[in-house]
């Protein structure tokens, strides 16, 4: 099995904090599932270390300290984090994405076959979805005309640029068009993030891309 | 100064006793590093004050997630700056990921005790990896870092080509795997 990494740019732009929401929260999730994605930002991380290290103070005002100390009365040294509980039905999704899956959010039947919850996220013009796949299931051909990121959380895909498992990050546009389609076995589950909306090439496109520039579906 | 080591153990005083005069050293030493680091991205000094002062805060309340075998101070203190600039810059709202999910990062894992190296010593190499970059390697890692920038604005600011750019940020990255890999098998 071939492992699909992000590039390593966009590790960069993660780990600089550069990314917009959608795309940093599709990379956090890349980079909580993949060991290899995690040692890679750890070592990015390492080297903002060294530069906030070695290049460069500015000193704060005589008052700061004193007054950073008195606000320390209040507030707590916090107990290491407790091993979440996943929540039943979305045991798939790592914290940094269950925190923001809604208590009502429910799966929602979209056309052409495919289940959808929208994620909203504030201050973020990207479209930001999970998408749930049935076994043996595509979805409609499609081509991108912004950038889109595919983060897989469960089961897994194929299309025309490999096979993608849980972890697998892909990043579009790609081949002109792409159709992926659901392995065998449990239902594949991905987060996809896009920059603007896609267009559908299929034979029913003309009718429906209207509907997909307006975000209704 | 501080060593990488006299450093993590100043944090590990604030975990096992709230211990505020290791914060004060932890605070002289870091919040002007973060303030500078702040400043460098065109913010003003009052507000990278302020933001230095958070992140220093975030410090005192997360000291517990802190493990030396996973992070030097610098990288740990580093990451919390990072999303303190996130989050007080650019006040959009809640931001999508806390810092737990940014120190997450960090977090022990169950088989990788014989990949990683001590993070003093992690620290010693990447300083020395930052000497060594080329000018036009550090340009590019530089304005991520402190200028907030993603690979593709600073191609436009530097009037670069997408490929250059991306090829020398895998370049750098290239040789900061292969300087902290080097013992690994």
């Amino acid at each position: 099995m071939s492992r699909h990494p992000a590039p390593e740019e966009l590790l960069l732009d993660y780990a600089a904090g550069a990314l917009a929401q959608g795309p940093a929260l599709a990379v956090a999730l890349h980079v909580a599932l993949d060991p290899l994605a995690r040692r890679a930002v750890e070592r990015i991380d390492a080297l903002g270390g060294a530069m906030m290290e070695e290049q460069g103070e500015a000193a704060l005002d005589e008052l700061a300290l004193e007054r950073t100390l008195a606000r320390l009365d209040t507030i707590a040294v916090e107990p290491r984090p407790a091993p979440r509980t996943p929540r039943p039905g979305f045991e798939w999704a790592p914290p940094p994405l269950a925190r923001h899956i809604a208590a009502e959010a429910r799966w929602r039947n979209v056309l052409g076959g495919f289940e959808e919850i929208r994620l909203r996220l504030p201050g973020d013009s990207h479209r930001v979805s999970l998408l749930r796949l049935k076994p043996g299931r595509g979805l409609p051909m499609h081509r991108h005309v912004g950038a889109e990121y595919t983060v897989v959380l469960q089961g897994g895909y194929a299309d025309s640029t490999g096979n993608y498992g849980v972890g697998d990050f892909a990043v579009g546009p790609g081949p002109e068009q792409h159709e992926p389609i659901a392995d065998p076995g449990e239902p594949c589950i991905a987060l996809i993030v896009i920059e603007r909306p896609i267009v559908l090439t299929g034979p029913f496109g003309r009718w429906l891309n209207p509907l997909v520039r307006r975000d209704l579906i | 100064m501080l060593s990488p080591d006299e450093a993590a153990e100043l944090i590990e005083a604030i975990a096992a006793r709230q211990d505020r005069a290791a914060f004060a050293s932890l605070f002289r030493h870091y919040a002007p590093r973060v303030k500078a680091f702040i400043m460098r991205g065109g913010t003003d000094a009052e507000t990278a004050q302020e933001v230095a002062q958070e992140a220093l805060i975030m410090v005192w309340r997360k000291a517990a997630s802190f493990d030396r075998s996973r992070a030097s101070a610098a990288t740990w203190i580093f990451t919390i700056a990072r999303n303190k600039r996130i989050d007080l810059l650019r006040r959009t709202g809640r931001p999508i990921l806390s810092t737990e999910d940014w120190l997450a990062v960090f977090a022990p894992e169950k088989d990788d005790a014989d990949t990683s190296i001590l993070a003093g010593q992690t620290y010693t190499r990447v300083k020395e990896l930052l000497g060594s970059l080329s000018a036009d390697q550090l340009v590019v890692i530089q304005k991520a870092f402190f200028e907030d920038k993603t690979h593709i604005v600073i191609a436009e600011e530097l009037k670069l080509p997408l490929g250059t750019v991306k090829s020398r940020i895998r370049l750098a990255l290239g040789r900061l795997r292969d300087a902290l890999e080097k013992d690994e098998p």
